[in-house]
């Protein structure tokens, strides 16, 4: 699995599509990432929902990256719910990594193996 | 004989009859006034500055007539959210302490509320920490109304308008996410309309001097929501310390629940 910088030069958004409980300035906004990737754990928890993933980089070692999303009732609205992901689900995910260069991001996109984007 | 049982059936017919009325009466929201009731969800802002609503320019939007001690607070706090936003030293009280919202700030999180109305109150319910506010209706305020994080609030009918009057908030919370304050002298006014059967909207006065040099205005826009569903979201400060174990790799000084 490749992992691809899409873009490097994006403005901040005024209104991101997740407001993040962490905020913008824990991550590199100007940057967006997307991997395919394997769910290791889904917490459906407070205050953000969390995604932890295995994903290869381009040398093929894999990273594990923990993503939040937004609150429970944030992603409810959005037609989530607290079994949409399980371990092991194929997923592609677009995300803000860390502004400091840790292995935690801030959720963009999220698309399952079935082409469903939820 | 016959005659006085007919009077007597008659009679008992005519009393339940009015105490059947009464108790219906009394026990459903007065069909005359507007519905407001519903569950509403409004779009996120980060300031209550109408001509700055991402809160990209804190302190001088324009619209909002600071005095000098209000000034000087906005530019000590360090919010987590806006254009030079930091989460990490972050001084929101929501955040850093996991406070309450207080309000209106409780509004403008990206969650659902839902409006209740009865003849005597109508109740503002959260979302967000299951937190509520009770407006009461046609009552004056106490004489020495509480110090609290929803403040006290009385309302009126005014048309097709909930006129509601609140005092007695406390000065620790936001007015929002972005670090408006206010002092225990907060006056604030709002007026609440239903302007088309799936749109609800508030329209604030805040009035107090010694934050504010004259009364400013903003409003909120809420949409109606009809899938009935009100989730929970309680938030603590294990949760808070767990997210900054696992995003900052700050370790919690204090023991902290696991469990989600």
């Amino acid at each position: 699995m490749k992992l691809k910088l899409l873009a490097a030069g994006v403005l901040l958004m005024a209104f991101p599509a997740f407001a993040h409980h962490g905020g913008t300035s824990l991550y590199d906004m100007s940057k967006q990432l997307t991997v395919d990737a394997t769910v290791t754990d889904f917490l459906w928890t407070n205050p953000h929902v969390e995604i932890g993933l295995d994903a290869k980089d381009s040398k093929g070692k894999v990273k594990h990256w923990i993503l939040e999303a937004n609150s429970p009732p944030v992603m409810v609205n959005k037609g989530w719910n607290r079994k949409v992901l399980q371990p092991g689900d194929v997923i592609k995910v677009t995300f803000n990594p860390s502004a400091r260069g840790g292995s935690v991001g801030r959720l963009i996109k999220l698309i399952k193996s079935d082409g469903k984007e939820l | 004989m016959r005659n006085r049982l007919c009077s007597t059936v008659w009679l008992l017919g005519i009393l339940a009859f009015i105490c059947g009325c009464s108790a219906n009466d009394a026990a459903k929201p007065a069909s005359q006034v507007p519905d407001l009731s519903g569950i509403w969800l409004g779009k996120p802002v980060q300031s209550l500055s109408v001509s700055d609503p991402t809160a990209q320019k804190p302190g001088v939007e324009g619209d909002i007539p600071y005095t000098p001690w209000a000034l000087a607070k906005m530019k000590t706090e360090r919010p987590a959210t806006g254009r030079d936003s930091t989460f990490e030293n972050t001084t929101d009280p929501a955040l850093k302490y996991a406070d309450p919202d207080g309000y209106p700030r409780a509004s403008i999180h990206p969650m659902r509320f839902k409006m209740v109305q009865t003849p005597e109150y109508v109740y503002q319910l959260w979302e967000y920490n299951k937190s509520w506010r009770q407006i009461a209706l046609n009552k004056p305020h106490s004489e020495v109304p509480d110090i609290s994080w929803f403040g006290e609030s009385v309302g009126r009918w005014e048309g097709d308008t909930l006129v509601v009057d609140s005092v007695g908030f406390k000065d620790s919370t936001w007015l929002d996410p972005i670090g408006h304050p206010h002092s225990e002298d907060l006056h604030m006014i709002e007026r609440i309309r239903r302007t088309d059967p799936e749109t609800l909207v508030f329209d604030f006065t805040f009035d107090d001097p010694k934050a504010y040099t004259k009364p400013w205005n903003s409003q909120l826009t809420f949409k109606l929501k009809n899938d009935g569903i009100m989730t929970e979201t309680i938030y603590t400060i294990s949760d808070e310390l767990s997210f900054r174990q696992r995003f900052l790799n700050e370790k919690p000084p204090i023991p902290i629940r696991r469990s989600n």
